[in-house]
C-alpha cells in the first residue's frame, strides 16, 4: 500500500468519526457536561478540604487528566463501536482497511475533542479555582498531553480489541475501563499510598509517570527516576501489545463469525 | 498464489464450516460439508437454497470475511486466507438488509469507501457523482442513512459495492423487499455490470424469475451441500419434475386422463387442466388424438417448462 492510499485511509476514518461526532447531541455530553461536572465537584472538595494552592493543584490536574483520558479514549473506541451500533462492521472490514487506519483515524479525532476538553477545563480551573496550567511550562505540558493522549490510545485499542473478541457484551468496557485507571494511577493520590501489590500494578501504568512528571513542577517530590521516558517507553509497549490484540481479536471474530454477528 | 485456470474467478475444493457456540462452543452447527463451486470469470453464478443452507456462509468464506475451517479457496487466483488484504481491493458486496452509519449522508457514506478504496479529490468526486446517478440517489444525497426506506438503502449499499469497480461482486439478496419496478431495474442494471464491464457476479436470491433472468448457472445448496448445479434449464431437466400440457377443454374434467399413458400426475385450476408429462413432444399428440377420438372438444392448449421454483421446491424437500 503506498504511503498516499495509508494516509487516505486514515483521513476516512478521521472524517467519518468527525462527521458521525459533530451530529450527535450525546457526545455533547461526553464532551462538555460530565468533564465541567468533575472539575467543579473535585475543585469545590479542595476548598472544602481547605487543601493548599499545591495540593488543589495536585488533584485538579488528576482530574483534568482523566476527563482528557476518557473522551479520547472514547472516541478511539468509536472506531468499532460505531460500526458495532449501525451494524456495519462486515463492510468495514471488506474493504482494504488495516487496524492502523482504525485507531489512528479516530486517535486524530479524539486528540482534538480531548484537547478542546482540556482547554475548557484549564480556563475553568483557572478562573474557579486559581489552577495555573503553564506553571511547569510549555515543554512540560506537551509531554504530559502527549503521554495523556498515548494512555487513550492504549486504553481505547484495547476496548475495540475487546468488543470484536466479546462483541456488544463488551461494549461497557468502553465506559468502565478509564475508571480502572484512576484507581491505580493515582489520579487524585501519589501512588506511594497504594498498598505494595497494587502499587506493582500503578507502576505498569504509563499515565502514572505522566502525571507524577507534571505534579513535581508543582513542588511535589517525583518518585520515579525518568518518568517521561519510562512513560513513553510504556506506552510504545503497550500500543504494539494493544494493536496486536485487536490484530488476533478481528482474526478470531472473522473464525468464529462474530464479525458477521455483529454485522447486518 | 495464482490459480492454475485463469479463466477462474472462483475455484473453492471441500470448504467446510462449523459454528461454535455456548459454553466451551458444545453446541455446534455445520453450515458447509466439503462444498465445491468453481465460477468462471464474466459470468453470473446464483446460489439458491432454503433458509440456513449455507448460502451467506458460503459467500461470506468467498469475500474474506469468514475463515474456513478446512477446504481451498481460490477467488480471482488468491489465497482468500493468505492473500485476503491484496484480493479485498479487487472484490466487494452488497446485501439486501443493508446498514450504515445512521448519522452519514448517501454522499458521505460512498465517499468513506471511495476514501478507502483509494479514491480522493477530483476522482472521488466523480465516482460520487457517477454512483448516485447511476443508482438514482441525487435527490437523497444529503439525507442521512437512517431516513431513507428500505429499497434507498439497498441502492445505497448497491452504490457502495460498487465504488471500487470491482472485478467480482457479491449480492446477497439484492432486490430483497424492493418494489417491484424497482427489483427490475437493479436487476437490469445487474445484467448491465456484466454485459459492459465484464463483472463476475456471485448472487443468492429467494426469488426464482430473478435467478432464471439473470444466471448462467445455478449452485442449488442445502444443508451446507451442494446438491445440483447447472444452466437453470439443466437443472430442471436434472430434477426431472416433467413438462406441462395446460389443456382446456369441454368437458371441463376428462376421468381417464390422469391415467393416460406418460402423465404423471393432472390437477385442475381455473378451468384448465394441468397434466405433468414425461415428455411434452411425445405425449402431445398421443393426449390430443385420444381426446379427439372420446369427442372432447379442445379449446386451448398451452405447454410450458417447470418453473426454477418447482426446481427449488422438489430439491428443498
Amino acid at each position: 500500500m503506498s504511503w498516499r492510499n495509508e494516509l487516505l485511509a486514515v483521513w476516512a476514518v478521521t472524517l467519518r468519526n468527525a462527521l458521525m461526532g459533530s451530529r450527535n447531541v450525546f457526545f455533547f455530553f461526553e464532551l462538555l457536561f460530565w468533564p465541567i461536572v468533575g472539575v467543579l465537584s473535585i475543585g469545590l472538595m479542595t476548598r472544602f478540604l481547605e487543601l493548599t494552592p499545591a495540593q488543589a493543584s495536585f488533584v485538579l490536574v488528576g482530574t483534568i487528566a482523566l476527563s482528557v483520558i476518557n473522551v479520547c479514549q472514547l472516541e478511539v473506541a468509536y472506531a468499532v463501536l460505531l460500526d458495532v451500533w449501525s451494524k456495519s462492521l462486515k463492510h468495514q472490514f471488506l474493504a482494504p482497511i488495516g487496524i492502523r487506519h482504525l485507531t489512528l483515524g479516530s486517535w486524530l479525532v479524539g486528540i482534538v475533542r480531548s484537547f478542546a476538553v482540556f482547554v475548557l477545563l484549564t480556563v475553568l480551573g483557572w478562573w474557579a479555582f486559581d489552577f495555573e496550567v503553564l506553571r511547569p511550562g510549555w515543554l512540560a505540558l506537551g509531554t504530559f498531553l502527549l503521554g495523556c493522549f498515548l494512555t487513550a490510545w492504549v486504553v481505547g485499542v484495547a476496548v475495540c480489541a475487546l468488543i470484536t473478541l466479546f462483541g456488544n457484551r463488551a461494549e461497557a468496557f468502553a465506559w468502565a475501563s478509564v475508571n480502572l485507571v484512576l484507581v491505580l494511577a493515582g489520579i487524585y493520590y501519589p501512588v506511594s499510598v497504594l498498598p505494595d501489590s497494587i502499587a506493582a500494578i500503578a507502576r505498569a501504568i504509563p499515565l502514572t509517570y505522566f502525571l507524577d512528571a507534571y505534579r513535581s513542577y508543582y513542588g511535589f517530590q517525583s518518585e520515579f527516576a525518568a518518568p517521561v521516558a519510562t512513560g513513553l517507553a510504556l506506552s510504545a509497549l503497550y500500543a504494539v501489545l494493544a494493536h496486536w490484540a485487536f490484530l488476533a481479536a478481528i482474526q478470531r471474530a472473522r473464525r468464529t463469525g462474530l464479525l458477521l454477528k455483529m454485522s447486518e | 498464489m495464482v490459480s492454475s485456470n485463469g479463466m477462474l474467478a472462483i475455484d473453492a475444493r471441500d470448504v467446510e464450516k462449523t459454528f461454535r457456540s455456548g459454553w466451551f462452543g458444545r453446541r455446534q452447527t455445520q453450515a458447509l460439508r466439503g462444498v465445491s463451486l468453481t465460477v468462471a470469470r464474466g459470468s453470473i453464478v446464483g446460489v439458491l437454497g432454503p433458509n440456513g443452507a449455507g448460502k451467506t456462509t458460503l459467500l461470506s468464506i468467498l469475500a474474506t470475511l469468514l475463515t474456513p475451517d478446512r477446504g481451498r479457496v481460490l477467488v480471482l487466483g488468491h489465497d482468500v486466507v493468505r492473500e485476503a488484504a491484496v484480493l479485498r481491493r479487487r472484490l466487494n458486496m452488497a446485501s439486501g438488509r443493508p446498514s450504515f452509519l445512521w448519522s452519514l449522508r448517501v454522499g458521505e457514506i460512498i465517499a468513506f469507501y471511495g476514501r478507502l478504496y483509494g479514491l480522493s479529490g477530483a476522482r472521488l468526486r466523480r465516482r460520487v457523482d457517477a454512483l448516485i446517478d447511476l443508482c438514482e440517489l441525487g435527490p437523497y444525497r444529503r439525507v442521512p442513512y437512517s431516513d431513507l426506506s428500505t429499497g434507498l438503502k439497498q441502492r445505497v449499499a448497491l452504490a457502495k459495492s460498487l465504488v471500487n469497480e470491482p472485478e467480482l461482486l457479491f449480492l446477497d439478496e439484492p432486490t430483497l423487499g424492493l418494489d417491484p419496478d424497482v427489483s427490475v431495474r437493479v436487476r437490469e442494471h445487474i445484467a448491465r455490470l456484466r454485459r459492459e464491464q465484464g463483472m463476475t457476479i456471485v448472487l443468492t436470491t429467494h426469488y426464482m424469475r430473478e435467478a432464471d433472468e439473470l444466471c448462467d448457472e445455478i449452485a442449488f445448496i442445502k444443508a451446507g451441500r451442494i446438491l445440483s448445479r447447472g444452466t437453470p434449464g439443466e437443472l430442471k431437466r436434472q430434477i426431472r419434475l416433467g413438462e406441462v400440457i395446460a389443456l382446456r377443454l369441454d368437458p371441463p374434467t376428462v376421468a381417464w386422463l390422469a391415467e393416460a399413458p406418460g402423465v404423471l400426475r393432472c390437477v385442475e385450476a381455473d378451468g384448465w387442466v394441468e397434466c405433468t408429462v414425461d415428455e411434452a413432444e411425445k405425449r402431445l399428440p398421443e393426449l390430443l388424438r385420444a381426446l379427439h377420438n372420446d369427442g372432447v372438444v379442445i379449446r386451448n392448449v398451452q405447454v410450458r417448462e417447470p418453473e426454477l421454483e418447482e426446481v427449488f421446491v422438489e430439491l428443498a424437500k
